[in-house]
């Protein structure tokens, strides 16, 4: 599954960059996502995801790498886990650019979020629409957490 | 394999109830199973405690009175589908009901658990809707009466308060100028859509519509738009009105684009149902 979203922020792009490096303030904005660790600053981190469909209920013990970081302008995460309760994992592979437009920061991001075992019995249109969701509420919580700021 | 959980055997609805808002979460009431055991088995659910609700007296029968039908909310498909008094107040129902998955299913399953359920890809609640049925949620403290539209919130989600238990559905008694109909359409186990009107024919118009649409999206859902399009039109105008009707009711389904088929595919589908359904009971 491929989402692509894009989000204007009302702040310069230094800040942006520096917040997307706090990794407390970062995963707050996560929906579902607790006990984010640092593992290897700048590179590796941890965290719990937590997400729910009605009565079905995942927790992923996540890892997220830090593959690619250009400055202020772009990072390429992934992200994974898996859940050995219900037997499902998750695979999520984040490109994140950053660029400056008139006084506003635009930040845009492609996901590319892979769910497999026997989560998918709840069908991929169900799972699609809550990791759109997700992502939709995550880039919405940047915005403003970010411009909340000024 | 089922994993081991707790069975509890209220014998009242205040206890479900009471023993829903004790343990939260961590218990789920228990029906017919067809839908709940199957998850558990595969591992996606899991319950500390299971409340049986089977042997609460009350709650499966089908009665008719003063201009409503009550369906007790333990009522198996198998018995509303042989019930004489929907054979002859709801023959829509009926029929949907003879069609719901197959026999082993419909003898377990209840109607209450296939709405509380709130499988993406159920039948009853899109009819239920179009019929203008009314849920009744009981629990300790008293009861409150849901409107169909408003009892579906999401997938796998309904408005019922954690320590409310469905006891009951209600739907009004149709006038003999009352008609309605279900149709859906799949190739898979499940249906990728389903279509349901109600509407009234006096004389030659068509009053009083109601359409719901279901399993394309991830809860049935009213189209109020499309009842509005074609209420107060003589039939011929309203055949004339049905592909914009569909496409209306097509985008209100909210169709998600999966295995059943795909988002336009299914926008289709509900167009192409809405009209054979409006059809089948106006000529």
């Amino acid at each position: 599954m491929q989402f692509e979203k894009q989000v204007e922020i009302l702040a310069p792009r230094e800040k942006v960059w520096k917040f997307i490096w706090d990794i407390d303030r970062f995963i707050a904005c996560v929906p579902g996502c607790k006990d984010a660790k640092t593992v290897e600053e700048g590179k590796r981190y941890s965290a719990t995801m937590v997400e729910r469909v009605g009565p079905f209920k995942v927790e992923f013990p996540t890892t997220i790498e830090v593959l690619e970081r250009e400055e202020l302008t772009h990072i390429k995460a992934q992200a994974s886990g898996a859940d050995n309760k219900i037997g499902s994992r998750m695979k999520i592979d984040l490109d994140v650019n950053l660029r400056e437009q008139d006084n506003m920061t635009v930040v845009s991001f492609i996901a590319g979020v892979d769910i497999l075992g026997k989560l998918a019995a709840l069908g991929h249109g169900i799972i699609k629409r809550k990791a759109d969701q997700v992502l939709d509420q995550f880039a919405q919580a940047v915005k403003t957490t970010l411009e909340g700021d000024q | 394999m089922l994993r081991r959980f707790r069975l509890e055997e209220p014998e009242s609805v205040a206890e479900v109830s009471e023993l829903l808002g004790r343990f939260g979460d961590s218990a789920k009431v228990y029906a017919g199973g067809t839908e709940l055991l199957l998850a558990m088995k595969e591992g996606l659910i899991q319950y500390e405690r299971l409340i049986n609700i089977k042997k609460l007296k009350g709650l499966g029968e089908v009665a008719g009175d003063n201009g409503t039908i009550k369906i007790g909310a333990l009522c198996t498909h198998r018995q509303l589908e042989t019930s004489s008094l929907l054979q002859e107040k709801l023959p829509s129902l009926v029929k949907l009901e003879q069609n719901v998955a197959n026999v082993r299913v419909r003898q377990a399953g209840s109607l209450g658990g296939n709405l509380c359920f709130a499988e993406p890809h159920a039948d009853p609640g899109t009819l239920l809707m179009a019929l203008g049925a009314t849920m009744i949620a009981e629990k300790t403290s008293g009861k409150r009466e849901i409107a169909a539209e408003d009892f579906f919130v999401d997938a796998y989600e309904t408005s019922l308060q954690a320590d409310e238990l469905l006891t009951e559905i209600r739907v009004p008694s149709p006038g003999a100028d009352r008609r309605s109909a279900y149709l859906k359409f799949g190739y898979l186990e499940r249906p990728s859509v389903g279509v349901a009107v109600a509407l009234t024919l006096n004389g030659t118009t068509v009053n009083d519509v109601k359409i719901a649409v279901g399993c394309a999206g991830p809860a049935p859902k009213r189209v109020a738009e499309a009842e509005v399009l074609l209420a107060g039109k003589s039939k011929d105008e309203a055949v004339r009105l049905l592909p914009q009707a569909g496409a209306i009711a097509g985008r209100a389904s909210e169709a998600i684009s999966d295995l059943h088929g795909a988002q336009d595919y299914k926008e289709h589908i509900v167009g192409v149902l809405l009209k054979r359904a409006f059809n089948s009971i106006v000529s």
